[in-house]
């Protein structure tokens, strides 16, 4: 069934490609990534102890290739990437991260129907305002490798002057068996205007089955270095799935069921994502970027303490550290990996803080990120150092840091540090 | 009767003469403002037009970064500029009066940045985007000077607008061509900060433009930028290209 799909998706290629082949204003981007990792496992940490439940790689690389065209109405971005690690065999992979049609109706008047990403956004590293577009993660905020896929979507633009307004139409439809599936439905709304130097977008977004989202993007320039910005989204209710160990309070136990529900489907209280953000640029070019985030969605402290206790329980529980009766065993380990799908890479708690300090000197580039949960302040620190060799070959080195106790978010996780080497090309 | 004939007689001449007279005058000198305004159009032969840009980097005069672009101005205060080398390729900078905004393909939103975050090297994105030095600065006539045998009107430039590149320039106008020859460039402080040579001309469509200038950074010597400039044509871009929100569907 699937093999239907991909048989016709990469038809639609062919056609779209020779198209753009013949096309005289073809345009291309292709960027040829290798990256070689090594961690170092964080085999204390009660989520993955000893690297036993969910086992991780201590070394692998990654192959990844982005090919963009365009030509008149016509843009596709192709991934091809291999995939290879110390536990599995190389896997490969492809994916049609974007196939639209663009079509101008007038001059004021676009319209696009395809697959596409679309990005609304006016943070950097969190995106709440983000409603059709792939979740960012603030410690890869520019997706490096080229990952997220667009989503199958209709839209309509409308620009006049300095304001636009958009209309989306998103469905995750499939086809399977010869046969079209629609899927979930999302329509999503933006009106954009630029008034006495302010950049103001007001969203709207719903999902079926789900609840309206109404928000707020905008960003204001403050002299020659000072640049602010903010986003901020909210509804009533949430219907977020949630450990349901959260709201117990006995956190030692083992559950005999999937354990996530939507507590709050059925709540009027309001939950909001709000961002609040600025960059500086010094004299010398060095760029500073601050952002604040706070999502009422995520799991407070003691929400955080409940779900580790819960953690560290079926942990002790797999180490023999608590006499159990061995038919509780698997229940337990299940428990356990259960328990992962809480996490995030976006973080499970409510409040982050983000920086990101960038200096271009000559041919090398330095990056040094800060991620931080603000609750309990473990940090993934991530320096980079690049090095353009030239316009087409470039290479960088990257070092993951997670830093905190071994019950905090960043300080549980699987690794205590990642290095990554990789070469670019691009033509 | 004759009396009278005398006098008639006598206000012609006077009036003849008067004529004479102002008829030997020089032309009134045009204003420093208008001077700058004439010099505009040897960097801006259309209202809108497209141009290719080359930027290249010397330290101690050898190159070290070079980077095209092709630039779009439309009227006064409008300018996109597509980059075009390979790591930056699907770049986009757009401005919009005082206003910028950047869209890399890779992270596939406009970020709005500040002026002072540049394009490459020496060359701030004003130098780049903002050729129309009439609408950014008021001037004032300073002196006349020979410069490299040419004679020339030095005014003396200041930013009236915040979304000036800079905030002082000392500018040389080839007296009989209204061509820039030479800009030096101040900082707030006062500081001398960087010197432009507008180098060569070259008649494109019936219009002497610019084709090259060269940036030399007195802050930190052995440091130049040259900025080629070919392919010049007029283009009238639709207002939606220079709508923020336009700078993803552009390729």
């Amino acid at each position: 069934m699937r093999g239907c799909f991909r048989a016709i998706a990469a038809t639609a290629i062919m056609v779209a490609t020779s198209t753009l082949l013949y096309s005289q204003d073809l345009e291309y981007r292709l960027s040829v990534v290798d990256e070689g990792t090594l961690n170092a496992l964080n085999k204390e940490t009660p989520i993955n102890y000893d690297n036993s439940i969910l086992p991780q790689p201590y070394r692998g690389n990654i192959g990844t290739s982005n090919l963009f065209v365009s030509a008149g109405m016509f843009s596709m971005l192709l991934n091809l990437s291999t995939n290879t690690d110390n536990l599995r065999s190389p896997t490969y992979s492809y994916s049609l991260r974007e196939l639209a049609f663009d079509y101008s109706l007038s001059g004021a008047v676009d319209i696009t129907i395809g697959k596409k990403i679309l990005k609304w956004g006016t943070g950097y590293a969190f995106n709440p305002t983000g409603v059709v577009e792939p979740q960012r993660s603030p410690s890869d905020p520019s997706d490096r490798l080229g990952q997220n896929e667009g989503s199958k979507l209709a839209s309509i633009d409308y620009f006049s002057g300095r304001s636009s307004l958009t209309f989306v139409y998103v469905n995750d439809s499939k086809i399977e068996s010869w046969a079209w599936h629609w899927g979930t439905q999302e329509f999503a709304m933006r009106a954009y205007t630029f008034l006495s130097g302010l950049d103001l977008s007001l969203i709207g977004h719903y999902r079926e089955e789900d609840r309206l989202e109404l928000g707020t993007n905008w960003s204001y320039v403050v002299g020659n270095n000072l640049e602010l910005h903010g986003e901020f989204l909210g509804k009533q209710g949430s219907s977020t799935l949630y450990h349901q160990i959260i709201a117990t309070d006995d956190d030692q136990q083992v559950l005999s069921s999937y354990p996530y529900t939507a507590m709050h489907d059925r709540s009027s209280e309001i939950f909001y994502k709000l961002l609040l953000g600025s960059q500086y640029t010094f004299e010398n070019g060095i760029n500073v970027a601050v952002e604040f985030y706070r999502n009422t969605e995520g799991l407070t402290t003691a929400q955080w303490k409940r779900w580790m206790k819960f953690v560290k329980f079926q942990s002790d529980i797999q180490r023999g550290l608590v006499p159990v009766d061995p038919a509780t065993m698997g229940p337990s380990r299940y428990n356990l990996l259960w328990a992962l799908q809480t996490l995030s890479p976006r973080g499970a708690m409510q409040d982050y803080c983000f920086g990101r300090e960038y200096w271009a000197l000559d041919r090398w580039g330095i990056e040094l990120i800060q991620f931080v949960n603000a609750q309990d302040f473990s940090a993934v620190v991530i320096p980079t150092v690049s090095y353009k060799v030239s316009d087409n070959l470039s290479t960088y080195g990257r070092l993951s840091w997670f830093t905190g106790g071994s019950e905090s978010e960043f300080g549980a996780i699987f690794y205590t540090t990642t290095f990554n080497l990789g070469i670019q090309v691009q033509l | 009767m004759k009396r009278a004939h005398i006098a008639v007689l006598l206000v012609s001449l006077a009036a003849v003469l008067v004529g004479q007279v102002s008829a030997q005058t020089p032309p009134q000198k045009p204003s420093a403002d208008k001077i700058l305004q004439l010099s505009d159009m040897s960097r801006n032969g259309w209202i809108s037009y497209g141009v290719h840009t080359t930027i290249e980097n010397y330290e101690n005069g050898s190159l070290k970064d070079e980077g095209v672009f092709d630039v779009t101005i439309k009227g006064m205060n409008k300018t996109l500029v597509k980059f075009l080398n390979a790591d930056v390729k699907g770049q986009y900078l757009l401005m919009v009066d005082d206003d910028m905004w950047i869209y890399m393909p890779n992270t596939r939103k406009p970020i709005r940045i500040t002026p002072l975050q540049r394009l490459m090297g020496d060359a701030s994105n004003g130098d780049v985007a903002r050729t129309r030095y009439a609408e950014d600065y008021s001037a004032t006539f300073l002196r006349d000077e020979v410069l490299d045998g040419t004679p020339c009107d030095v005014l003396d430039l200041h930013a009236k607008r915040d979304g000036a590149t800079y905030n002082r320039i000392i500018y040389w106008i080839a007296k009989e061509t209204n061509r820039p020859k030479r800009a030096e460039i101040y900082l707030t402080s006062g500081k001398y900060y960087k010197s432009i040579d507008f180098n060569t001309y070259a008649e494109i469509d019936g219009r002497m433009l610019l084709t090259k200038m060269t940036i030399t950074d007195k802050l930190r010597s052995g440091r130049t930028t040259i900025m080629k400039y070919d392919s010049y044509g007029p283009r009238n871009l639709p207002d939606k290209y220079f709508n923020k929100d336009y700078l993803e569907k552009l390729r």
